[in-house]
């Protein structure tokens, strides 16, 4: 069984290729955007159970980002726990059955590939790049928002020659961040349906349970993992640098 | 770029997630964590609400509980004082009452001997004048006389003195 780096496309709409990740991206969309709307329209003092699983996953990474952001937390929560959110549903989703192994045959005779309908939306590199890119993005963005813009160029560019030093390190580790971060998730989840797939291709029954059950550990890690660096690097850039003035 | 070419990576596949991401966020952010995070902060606010109620009417109760104990204490001493003085005030009067009766009782007592006297004195004056009128008599017998009105007298006079 052979698993394509490369999210597989299932068919053309316009200019745009429709993969497999991508479909799963909107089922994700649409998942939690039904289930935040359920959440909002039921809401109560007395919570119920739903709100009350909420409540726990909100309050928790409200207090976290509160204790790392302080004053900042209201705007940069809504990154955190979107990232958070859409990681973990798109990990764990992609565990389910029928994942990798519901799809069709494309081309013919031994040219054929096989065209999976629905794949994990962090094992597309593509997925976890656009997030490490909106990460830093966003990053930079509230660093010049809380900073000012002359105290953020501070950062990169001094004419001290040690502090200008540090600068281009700087901007260099800005640039390892976004990759590090596409790749640390992009690996770890594409690694993980690899390993799925080939103990499934070994023996199906039984013997791949220990290996999902590390997947779901692993699913959370990714997205916690994620949230939480992304929040440091927004607490961080957006903090007042003492070092280089 | 061979390498993110190899990855599958499209600009307008990442475009799509960047899209996709986004548009999550704006709905998450309005149906699930501004409603969450505001019930959760009205909850806490509610709850230290009540908590702080719960304080102040514990202490009201136990200052209710004070002021019954004490409203207690002053009716029991109140009653106590009023008993006593209720006591008091019964010795008076019956002590007064029996001084009046005493005193009624003297009066009458002295009043019927005064009366008594009075009648004695006149039975006296009475049994004295017919005492005289028959030793008139009887010396008038014995005489065989009249006496005169002076003579009269002076033996009567001098006669019941001796009786006495």
């Amino acid at each position: 069984m052979e698993i394509a780096i490369a999210a597989e496309t299932i068919t053309h709409i316009g200019p745009l290729p429709l993969t497999n990740t991508l479909l799963l991206s909107w089922i994700v969309i649409i998942l939690l955007s039904v289930v935040a709307f359920i959440v909002s329209r039921q809401i109560k003092m007395i919570p119920n159970r739903l709100q009350n699983i909420f409540e726990l996953i909100i309050e928790v990474s409200y207090g976290l980002t509160e204790d790392i952001a302080g004053f900042r937390a209201k705007v940069f929560f809504p990154f955190i726990m979107t990232f958070f959110l859409f990681i973990i549903t798109g990990n764990w989703l992609g565990l389910l059955p029928g994942f990798g192994t519901i799809g069709f045959w494309e081309g013919s005779g031994s040219k054929a590939t096989f065209v999976p309908l629905l794949r994990s939306i962090d094992s597309d590199l593509n997925t976890t790049l656009a997030l490490a890119l909106i990460s830093a993005i966003a990053t930079h963005f509230f660093a010049i928002k809380y900073l000012g813009l002359g105290s953020y160029l501070k950062r990169w560019v001094s004419r001290n020659p040690i502090y200008m030093f540090v600068g281009i390190l700087e901007i260099v580790s800005e640039f390892t961040k976004i990759i590090s971060l596409s790749f640390r998730l992009f690996g770890n989840i594409f690694a993980g349906e690899v390993v799925l797939a080939t103990i499934a291709g070994i023996f199906a029954f039984v013997v791949p349970l220990p290996f999902y059950f590390l997947e779901i550990v692993v699913g959370f890690v990714q997205a916690a993992v994620f949230m939480m660096l992304t929040l440091t690097f927004m607490a961080m850039l957006s903090e007042k640098h003492s070092g280089s003035e | 770029m061979d390498i993110l070419q190899s990855f599958g990576v499209k600009p307008i596949l990442l475009l799509a997630q960047a899209v996709n991401f986004f548009i999550l966020l704006v709905i998450l952010k309005k149906f699930l964590y501004k409603p969450v995070l505001k019930v959760l902060d009205e909850r806490r606010r509610k709850i230290t609400e009540s908590l702080k109620n719960a304080d102040e009417i514990e202490k009201r109760l136990e200052q209710i509980g004070e002021d019954r104990e004490k409203k207690l204490q002053e009716a029991a001493r109140d009653a106590e004082e009023i008993i006593r003085e209720a006591t008091q005030t019964a010795g008076v009067i019956v002590a007064q009452a029996h001084e009046k009766a005493a005193a009624d009782a003297e009066k009458i007592i002295e009043k019927s001997r005064q009366s008594l006297e009075l009648e004695r004195e006149k039975l006296h004056q009475e049994v004295r004048s017919e005492l005289a009128d028959l030793v008139v008599a009887g010396l008038e017998k014995v005489i065989g006389k009249t006496l005169t009105e002076k003579y009269k007298k002076e033996t009567v006079e001098k006669s019941l003195h001796e009786i006495g």
